[in-house]
C-alpha cells in the first residue's frame, strides 16, 4: 500500500453499499482513476461535497496492489464551480465535458493537457461563456488531445491528400472514419457523410491549434455552427461508442 | 467451504447478490444465516416479500407506497392539502414524516433528473406533480430533493415547471448538521448555509 496525492476533477460518482461511493476522477498525475470513498454518504462524512461531479480537489489516495480501485482517504476542495449546480444549461454542458473525458480516456494513462483542458472548460462555463459553444470547442479540443483528432488533410476513406488545391466549398465529414472524405468517396456513401462548410472546417483547425487562452475568442454562428454541432455530435457518438446525454439536456424551455 | 454453482444455496446467493448494497461475501453470509435459522423465521421473510409484492402499489396521487389506491397520507383528512413536499424516494418521505414537523401532502418522484446519466423528465413523476397543481387546491410546493447534482437539477427543473401555476415554490434549506463544528463543514455546504440564512 502506498499513499498518493494528486489534483483531480470528479467525473461521476455512484452509490456503493450502505454508505459508500465509488467515484471516477480525472487526475493530473494518474489520469482517469476510480476510488472508493468509505462512508461518503453519511451526514458527518469527512468528504462533504468534495466528491460531487465537477469539483476540483486535491485527492489523497491509497493504492492497493492488485486492485484497480483506489481507496480515497481525503479530498480537499480547490474549486467548486457553483454556477454549474445552479443553471441547467451550464450543468448539461459540464456533464457533456466530464462524460466525454470518461468515454475517451483509459484508467492509469495520465495526460496533463487533458486535465488542463477539462479544468479550462469547466472554468469557462463558470465564468459565463455560452454553454453550447464552449462545450463544442471543448469537445474538438479534447478529441485532438486523446488520439481522435478530426482528420482534415487527407481523405479518410481512400487516403488521397487534399493538398493546397483543395477547392474551398462544401467538404464532407464522415463520423465513422473521423475525418473528411473526398467527393468520389462521399458519393459512394452519401448517407454516412455530413456537410461541412469552409467556415466550419476553419473553426475545427483553429479549435485544435490555437493556444488555450485564445479559445474564448473563437466564434461560430448560423450555418457554420449548425454543421459543426451535427458533425461533432455524430463523431462523438462513434468515438464514445454510445449516445451521450445531449449538450442541451434539460436546457431547452420546459414544455410538459 | 465452496458452494457448488448449481445448488439451492448458490441459487439463494445469486438472488441476494442482486439486492442493492449486497456483495458476494455479504450474500454468502446472509445465505448461510438463512440456512441456519428456524424454518418459521426464514419463511416469515419469504412471506413478507410476497406480501409486499402482492399487496402494495404506488399511490395514485403522490406515488408513495400504498396498500390501497391512495396512501395513508393522501387518505388522511387532517393533512394540509395546500402544501406538497416533493421528495425523490419514499424513504425520504418517511424520514421527514418521523420528524412530525410537516403536516401537508407529499409527492414522490421515484427518481431524479441526471444530465450525467441522461435521466430526463419523462423518467420521473414530474408530469403527475403538475397534474395535481391543476386542481387548484395547492398553494405551496416544497422541493426536498437531495443536495446532489441530480437533486439540484431536479429542483431547478421543477421550479421552472411549477412557477406558471402561481404557487409558491421553496427549496429546503442547506445547512451545517446539528452537533457539528462549523469549521469542519465543507465549502459548498458552508456557502449554501450562508445563502440560506434567515432573520432572527
Ligand atoms: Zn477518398
Ligand atoms: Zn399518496
Amino acid at each position: 500500500m502506498s499513499q498518493l496525492k494528486t489534483p483531480a476533477i470528479t467525473l461521476k460518482s455512484r452509490k456503493w453499499g450502505e454508505a459508500d461511493r465509488i467515484v471516477t476522477f480525472y487526475s493530473l498525475r494518474f489520469g482517469k482513476l476510480r476510488g472508493v470513498a468509505r462512508g461518503a454518504r453519511r451526514m458527518k462524512s469527512r468528504f462533504g461535497s468534495a466528491l460531487e461531479p465537477f469539483i476540483h480537489c486535491d485527492l489523497n489516495l491509497f493504492e492497493k496492489r492488485g486492485d484497480s480501485l483506489y481507496r480515497i482517504t481525503q479530498a480537499d476542495i480547490q474549486e467548486t464551480f457553483p454556477s454549474l449546480r445552479e443553471d441547467l444549461a451550464l450543468m448539461s454542458g459540464a456533464a457533456r465535458m466530464v462524460n466525454l473525458v470518461a468515454a475517451v480516456t483509459a484508467e492509469g494513462d495520465p495526460s496533463p493537457r487533458v486535465f488542463e483542458t477539462l479544468l479550462g472548460g469547466l472554468r469557462s462555463l463558470q465564468e459565463g461563456s455560452e454553454p453550447g459553444l464552449t462545450t463544442l470547442l471543448f469537445q474538438i479540443r479534447l478529441l485532438g488531445q486523446t488520439g481522435f483528432r478530426p482528420q482534415t488533410d487527407h481523405c479518410t476513406a481512400c487516403g488521397k491528400e487534399f493538398g493546397k488545391s483543395r477547392r474551398v466549398g462544401l467538404a464532407r465529414f464522415s463520423p465513422q472514419t473521423g475525418g473528411l472524405v473526398c467527393a468520389p468517396c462521399a458519393s459512394r456513401h452519401p448517407d454516412r457523410c455530413l456537410p461541412l462548410s469552409a467556415g466550419s472546417l476553419a473553426f475545427i483547425q483553429q479549435a485544435l491549434h490555437v493556444p488555450a487562452s485564445v479559445l474564448p475568442r473563437l466564434k461560430a454562428t448560423g450555418r457554420v455552427r449548425h454543421d459543426l454541432e451535427a458533425a461533432i455530435e455524430s463523431y462523438v457518438t462513434v468515438v464514445a461508442g454510445k449516445r451521450l446525454p445531449p449538450v442541451d439536456f434539460l436546457a431547452p424551455p420546459v414544455s410538459l | 467451504m465452496s458452494v457448488d454453482q448449481q445448488g439451492l444455496l448458490a441459487q439463494l446467493i445469486r438472488e441476494l447478490v442482486r439486492l442493492p448494497g449486497i456483495g458476494q461475501k455479504t450474500a454468502q453470509r446472509l445465505a448461510f444465516h438463512i440456512l441456519k435459522t428456524e424454518r418459521e423465521e426464514a419463511l416469515r421473510l419469504a412471506e413478507a416479500i410476497r406480501a409486499v409484492k402482492e399487496g402494495l402499489a404506488f399511490c395514485r396521487l403522490c406515488r408513495n407506497i400504498a396498500e390501497k389506491e391512495l396512501c395513508e397520507f393522501c387518505r388522511d383528512p387532517k393533512r394540509d392539502r395546500t402544501k406538497i413536499l416533493v421528495v425523490e424516494e419514499p424513504s425520504t418521505l418517511y424520514a421527514i414524516e418521523r420528524t412530525g414537523g410537516f403536516h401537508g401532502l407529499y409527492h414522490v418522484l421515484l427518481g431524479s433528473l441526471s444530465p450525467l446519466e441522461g435521466v430526463g423528465p419523462s423518467d420521473i413523476r414530474a408530469q403527475e406533480l403538475v397534474d395535481r397543481l391543476k386542481e387548484g387546491e395547492v398553494q405551496e410546493v416544497i422541493l426536498a430533493t437531495n443536495p446532489t447534482i441530480e437533486g439540484e437539477a431536479t429542483a431547478i427543473y421543477l421550479t421552472k415547471l411549477i412557477k406558471p401555476y402561481g404557487v409558491r415554490v421553496s427549496r429546503i434549506a442547506y445547512g451545517i448538521p446539528v452537533g457539528m463544528d462549523i469549521e469542519y463543514a465543507d465549502e459548498v455546504t458552508l456557502i449554501k448555509s450562508i445563502e440560506g440564512r434567515r432573520d432572527l
